[in-house]
Order: C-alpha cells, then structure tokens, then sequence
C-alpha cells in the first residue's frame, strides 16, 4: 500500500501535536511550582512508563481499556454525537459480563457468551439516550452524562447486595470461573487476550468501518452537514443511534476486559475514569482510528509514569488528572492556536 | 495628481475609449473618487491569483457595476476593500487618502461595507438585535435606539420593515433589505452588493434597483458585483469589467451596448443552445390536492394539482414565499404531506424518505447549494457520490471502492469542467460556481426521470449557464420530465415548453411557451387577477 500523507492530514496529526507540547509546557510549571525538575519529571514518566519489558508491558495493559473506549468514541464523535456515557456503558458492561460468567461457572462457552452480553449491555445502556436524542430530541450531552451516575450507583448496589461475593468483606462480586478469565499471553506478566484484541482486532475494524465502509461516509457526511445528509437519502436518525451504540458497545467490552483480565471480579472501584479519558483520546486523536491508537499509548504512558513521578520525585497522583485536563483544553483550542500561528507565518503548510 | 480614466487595458478598443474619456473628463483627480486602488494583487495560499494588477475607482454617489464572470476576481477585490481579505500588494485610497483597510470594522468607520453573496444576518434574531450586533457604540444594548433608527432609515428609502420581526420569518428580498439596512444604520457612504439580485424575483428586482436610485440620490456611492450584462446596463452610471483577475476597461453604462459588453466578459463567447424537438409524453410526475405544512405550521401549499410529463420542461414562475419550497421538499421527501397526494407514474411518492425517492430516479438541484447540495469538509469524490454511495460500483458488501469514486469523479469534473486541482480536494476548496457544477454534475447523470431544477443557475457565468441549460434540454430530449422553479423570469421563458404560475400555495395560471403574455403572468405571480 502506497502511503500518502495528504496536507490536511499532516496539518490534523500537527494540530495534535502543538496541543500536546502546550500541555506538557503548562504541567512543567505545575512541576516547578512543586519544587520539581520538570525535565527530570518527564525522564521518569518516560523511565516509568517505558523503561523495561514488564514497565512497557504494564502501559500496553493500561492502554487496552483506553483504547477501546475511545475507538468507540471516535465513531460516535465522527458524527458530532458527543457521548460522554462511555463511563456508565463500560460499568454496566463489566457488571453484565460479571453476572453473566458467575452464573454460568465453568462452561466452554462462558467467556464467550460473557463477552457478547457486556457488549450488548454497553449497547444498550448506550442505546437509551440514543432513542432519547432521535426520537424526542434530548441532547445526549445531558443524558449520557447524567446516566454515568445511574450506572455507577447501579452497580455498587448490585455489588453490595444481590450480587455480593459470600466470602469477602467488601462489596464486591464473587470471583470470575477460571473459564472466564481471559488467558495470559505472556508468562508472568499481566499481558492478557484483551490487549491484543484491542490492539490487532478492534483498530482495523473500527479502522474498516471508518475509513472504508459506507457507514464510515455516512457517519461523515452526517457529521459535517446533517441538512446535506438527509437530502442524499442518508438516514441521519439512524446513524446516530448506530455511532452512539457502537460506542456504548466497545466500553461495555473494555469494561469487561478489565475485570475478567485485571480484576477477576466487579468492584466499584473497576475504572480510574477511564470513559472520560477516552473524551480525551478521542479528542486528541481527533475521531480518527489510528490517531486514536496513538493517542492512546500516551495517555496510558502518562498514567503509569505518573506512578514513577510520585514515586522519586514525591509529586502528587493528580497530575494525571491535570494533565488531561490541560490537554483537552489545548485540543478544543487547537484549531485557533493553528490558524494564529498560519497567520503569524510560523507554520508554512 | 491627474490620474487616466481608464486602467489597464489590453484590448485595442479599451485604449481608443480611454483617449477619448481622459482627455475631456473632470473626473481626473484622486480626490474625486470615493474609493480609489491601484496594483492591487491577490495570490491564495492555494495557488489562485485571483487579483492582478488591479487599478479600480469609484466615483462619489455614483452607482458602479463590477462585471465578470465567475473567478474573474470581482469578489475577491471587493473583499479586500470591505476588509475581509488583505492584498498582498497595492495602494487604497478612500477619499484622497492613502489608507490601510485592515478588517471589516476599520472598513465601516471609512464608510465602505459589503453585503455578501451569502447573508451574515443571524435567523432567530430580529432586524433591530440584528443591526445593534453591529452598530451598538457603547456596552448597553439600546434596542428602542436602534429600533427608531431602523423605522427612521427604512422610512428614507420608502420601504416598510418591522424591527422586532425576526429575520426567519423574512422571506429573501427583505433580508437582503435589512443588510443594507445594517450598512446604512452604521453609516455607510459606499455600498458593496455581490450579486445582489441573484435571489430576488424580477419583481423584486425592481423595487432593488429602486433603493439603489434612492441611495445615489442620497450621496452614496454603490458598487454592484454582477455577471448579468442587462442588469449592469440597466442600474450602473459606470461599468468595469474584470476577466482572469484584471480589470480590462471602465465604460460609462451611456456609451456602451449589452452585446459589447459580452465580448470583453467572455472572449468570444457566442450562445448556442441546441434544441432538439421532442414529443411530449406520458404524465411522468403528477400531484393533486397537496396540502402542505410549512416551518411556522401555517399551511403553504393549499391543495396544489400539476403533472410534469416525459420530454417536457415546466416552469414554476412565482413570488419567493408562495409554496414553492414548501413543495419541492416534499417532492422530495424532505417534508411531510398534509393532504393529496403525489406519484411517480403509478408509485406512490407522498411521506416517503428522501432515499426512496432518490431511488425512483428524482434528482434535485437545491437553491440552498451550500447548506443543503454540498458537504463542504468531504472530498469532491465523496461529495460526486452521495446519492449513491450504498450502489455499484461506488461500493460492494458496504465497503467504497474508493478508485471507482475517484474514477468517475474525474469524468464528471471533465464533462462538467468542474475547475479542481484533484478529486481528493475537499468541496470546500472549490468556488461558489464551480460547488453548483458539482451539484448539477451528481444530479444530472445517471438517467434521472424527473429533474426538480430549483434555481439551477444562479451565481453561474455564462458559460457555464448555458451548459447547465443545455444539459436540461438533453434529458428532455431523451424523455425526462423537468420541473423547473427559477426566479429568473427569462431562464423560465427560454427553457419551458409550459408555464405554471404559483400564488398562495396553489398553481393560479398556466401558460405555453408559445403563448405567454408577460403583463398576465406579472398579475398572476402577484395574485392581483
């Protein structure tokens, strides 16, 4: 295949790029404010993140919940259907699945069938502000976001009573059956089954349905100008619920992926944010798969530096946060910054 | 400094004129022009010189026509007065004085301002919110200020507007009127129209073309970006004509002829549309009774009956705002039936969506060409294929093949002489004219039954018109049925074999081509008979 970068494209990954320089520009003053080196800081997120097989292998793991979300993500905010619920859709998912392989205890069939039902359970839980939003005209903003808390709220009950594991003290489920657990691909680190789905068969065929299919140039068209959609004899109801349940359905899987290769078993503390960092990937990889992909091993990376950070440098967890925070600011205001600096003649394109 | 009254000609006639104008005029000093520029030059990053060289001036309380083609760099010059763009090169002298026009607010306080092709006004505010966006001085909102002040200056001109109207609830005519409203509440003394009549009714036409005396005879200097050689003629003391972005020659209207006129617009530019005579056939598209909603949930199409047969092209002639848009939505599947009913031959077409009926072979230019014919961040290649994305041989199995779209995107840009660089480019990058040659392109191949043609050449050069025009009469001939809605009274005239005239929602008169009476249809489309 003939590789050709089209100037747009090298003016998107740019963009991408410019928002992240400026973000880790303000967190070093956040790090000299705290008394840190913040080129040592960033030495040792790199060291923490990459700086041996199991450290690298650690992010790639770290990854495999980020990334899935914000393919999912990337469909639906191709279309212009912001889906904040990514965080609910990958709880209800994980509860789902949990469920699902608790009652079937060892079968053949049990991770598969807990597979397909936390897929459709994000599918579902994506699906209701989905009909909301097409057939009453709710602004999903609103509604995927608000039914996070109904989701997570949900769940802890459920983990609290009916689903409660007899031999814990926490609120927690029981253990995941052993036929349940997705299989470790490398001997003695945490490198399950899930992170290599994510990674060979989740991007290309969100990379397929994006880039190549009909849905893909209708999930486009309708997001570039709905009006023109509609009188091309697209079905832009129809698109939307698609891209909105095809996002609930890759966060109800990276939900279950997390229990059934990290946690063995549901607990509310499941996902760090995960959905909402997905917001940020999908933002930053600007609705594109593989920019998507790329953004997602820095995020990961930033997450499991942070660690080393805190570690030597005795700097607070929160930079993560912080981090991302800064980020989503530079990437909604990429746009601006890059025609500033077109028009001041820094950037020739 | 005596300047010569004629720029920059290379044509041999320009040069006589510019002797015999030079020598005996008065208007030979900087200080005389309103407006004046010269060397001016405009290269886009994407290559495009759109200006050249350009000398241009305006003469105070003169009415001016820029005349051209499309990309002949009327609008780009015009931007660049208005402060919208920025020369590369050149010198702008307003009243005299050398000055740099760096944005549009810096253009308004030297009095120049530009209503734009497309308007600028905001649809859910009203005429007065609209103008003090613009022309509030101080931080308080001083609606009942800007109120008198609209009622005061529409009252000068002779028209009546209510400020506290929202701009929606307009139809085009008045929303045009409301921005030079706007210029004029900011204190204006030269007006900038692009192709101001390119959405208005010959009727409207006229009552534009009124104001415009009135503000001439009110001291101001108007500037108006045509391609129409008649409509230059008709309003503008002075011409200049602009071609491959250099003003060839600047004639008074007095001394020069349509015909002229059309000889430095386009060289060498002779019409020839070829009629075959085709037999009229069966009834292809018929409607009866339709009842019709429109946006405000009043009705707007009240039980309207016709029928467009195979081999026959009908004009839909009427006022904006009677039920035309109303209609062709629901022609096209875009807007609910109330009541009646429409068919395709046998098959039923009322309350189906839109894809079904593109199926049943309907192509549909919109007048909306950009919010509604065109998805500007998609390719060209996308954008050639909309209709049929789902179709071989754009796509097998639900997945494009993208070679087949880049295929025959490039026979469609060659048959149409669509100007793009590559197929790849995003619609965006082409210009207005060469966006509705991408429309008609798509909505002219393959075939289609019936043509609904709304507006299908405005903003389009000669050429280019004709073209459009030729490839009508060519489906005709092969047995489409065409449903022309046109505001240009003399598109409708030279294309339709019939007629119609639409009032109220309902079709009051028809007429043949070979019999029309002009003071009739007048009095229909104004529904006085």
């Amino acid at each position: 295949m003939q590789l050709k970068i089209s100037k747009s494209t090298y003016r998107s990954i740019l963009k991408s790029l410019i928002s992240v320089a400026l973000a880790l520009v303000v967190t070093s003053v956040l790090f000299i404010l705290t008394g840190a080196n913040p080129v040592l800081a960033y030495y040792y997120m790199f060291v923490g993140a990459f700086g041996n097989f199991s450290l690298t292998v650690e992010t790639l793991v770290r990854m495999t919940p980020i990334l899935l979300v914000s393919l999912g993500l990337a469909v639906s905010f191709k279309c212009k259907v912001w889906n904040i619920g990514a965080e609910g859709q990958l709880y209800m998912g994980a509860m789902v699945g949990t469920i699902a392989a608790v009652s079937l205890g060892n079968t053949p069939v049990t991770l598969l069938i807990s597979i397909a039902l936390c897929i459709l359970a994000g599918m579902a839980w994506a699906g209701i502000p989905a009909l909301m939003k097409t057939h009453l005209g709710i602004n999903e903003v609103i509604t995927t976001f608000l039914m996070n808390y109904v989701a997570i709220y949900f769940v802890q009950w459920l983990i609290a009573f009916p689903f409660r594991s007899p031999d814990t003290l926490f609120p927690e489920s029981a253990q995941l059956p052993a036929a349940a657990i997705l299989p470790i691909m490398v001997p003695s680190t945490r490198l399950h089954l899930g992170v290599l789905i994510a990674i060979f068969l989740a991007i290309p065929l969100v990379y397929l349905l994006m880039m190549r299919s009909t849905f893909g140039y209708k999930l486009k068209a309708v997001g570039e100008n709905p009006e023109a959609a509609r009188y091309g004899g697209i079905n832009i109801k129809r698109t939307m619920l698609m891209a909105l349940v095809i996002s609930g359905a890759l966060a109800g899987l990276a939900g279950f992926f997390e229990v059934s290769g990290i946690q063995f078993r549901m607990r509310g503390s499941l996902s760090p944010g995960y959905g909402y960092t997905g917001i940020v990937v999908a933002l930053l990889g600007q609705s594109n798969p593989i920019g998507v992909a790329i953004s997602s091993i820095f995020i990961a990376a930033i997450y499991n530096g942070a660690f080393e950070v805190s570690r030597v440098l005795n700097q607070p967890q929160g930079i993560v946060d912080f981090i991302q925070g800064v980020l989503i600011i530079f990437v909604l205001s990429s746009e601006s910054i890059m025609r500033f600096l077109e028009k001041k003649g820094v950037i020739k394109l | 400094m005596p300047l010569p009254f004629i720029f920059s000609t290379g044509i041999e006639e320009g040069l006589s004129k510019q002797a015999s104008f030079s020598g005996g005029s008065e208007i030979d000093h900087l200080s005389d022009y309103a407006l004046y520029v010269r060397g001016i030059s405009k290269t886009f990053s994407n290559g495009v010189v759109a200006n050249n060289d350009v000398t241009f001036g305006i003469i105070k309380g003169e009415v001016h026509a820029l005349l051209g083609e499309n990309g002949a760099g009327k609008t780009t010059l015009m931007k660049i007065l208005s402060g919208c763009l920025k020369p590369d090169r050149g010198e702008i002298y307003v009243n005299g004085v050398k000055t740099r026009i760096s944005d549009p607010r810096k253009a308004v306080q030297l009095g120049i301002g530009m209503v734009h092709q497309h308007f600028t006004l905001i649809p859910t505010f009203t005429v007065a919110e609209n103008i003090a966006l613009v022309s509030s001085s101080s931080r308080k909102l001083e609606l009942k200020a800007v109120e008198d002040k609209v009622r005061h200056v529409s009252k000068s001109l002779n028209f009546e507007i209510n400020p506290n109207t929202r701009i929606e609830e307009l139809p085009v005519g008045a929303r045009q009127k409301v921005e030079i409203l706007r210029l004029l509440c900011q204190d204006v003394s030269i007006l900038i129209l692009d192709e101001p009549t390119s959405v208005l009714t010959p009727l409207e036409v006229e009552d534009f073309f009124r104001i415009i005396r009135q503000l001439k005879n009110d001291g101001k200097s108007v500037i108006i970006i045509t391609h129409k050689v008649k409509e230059a003629l008709s309003i503008s003391d002075r011409i200049t004509i602009m071609r491959g972005g250099k003003t060839i020659l600047t004639i008074p209207s007095s001394q020069t002829n349509a015909s002229e006129l059309a000889s430095y617009v386009v060289e060498g530019f002779i019409p020839n549309l070829k009629r075959v005579p085709t037999a009229r056939g069966e009834p292809t598209l018929s409607v009866k009774g339709l009842f019709i909603k429109g946006d405000r949930g009043e009705m707007a199409v009240k039980g309207l009956d016709l029928s467009v047969h195979s081999g026959e092209i009908v004009g839909l002639a009427g006022v904006t705002g009677n039920g035309q848009k109303e209609l062709v939505e629901a022609l096209t599947g875009l807007r609910k039936v109330e009541g009646g009913s429409i068919s395709l031959k046998t098959c039923d077409l009322a309350n189906k969506p839109p894809n079904f009926v593109i199926n049943s072979g309907i192509s549909y230019i919109p007048e909306d060409r950009m919010r509604r014919g065109v998805i500007l961040g998609m390719t060209i290649s996308e954008n050639l294929a909309l209709k049929r994305i789902d179709k071989e041989p754009y796509s097998k199995k639900m997945l494009i093949d993208k070679e087949a779209l880049d295929k025959s995107a490039k026979e469609l840009i060659s048959i149409f002489g669509i100007k793009a660089s590559d197929p790849c480019a995003t619609a965006g990058s082409l210009s207005g004219g060469n966006i509705q040659k991408l429309i008609v392109a798509r909505e002219l191949t393959n075939a289609p039954n019936i043509v609904i043609a709304e507006q299908p050449t405005a903003g389009l050069d000669v050429k280019a018109s004709e073209a459009v025009h030729q490839k009508l009469l060519d489906l005709k001939s092969k047995g489409a049925a065409i449903l022309l809605i046109s505001a240009d009274l003399d598109e409708i005239m030279k294309l339709s074999d019939r007629v119609l005239i639409v009032f109220g929602g309902k079709i009051v008169g028809e007429f043949s081509s070979d019999s029309l009476d002009m003071e009739k249809l007048s009095k229909l489309m104004l529904g006085s008979e």
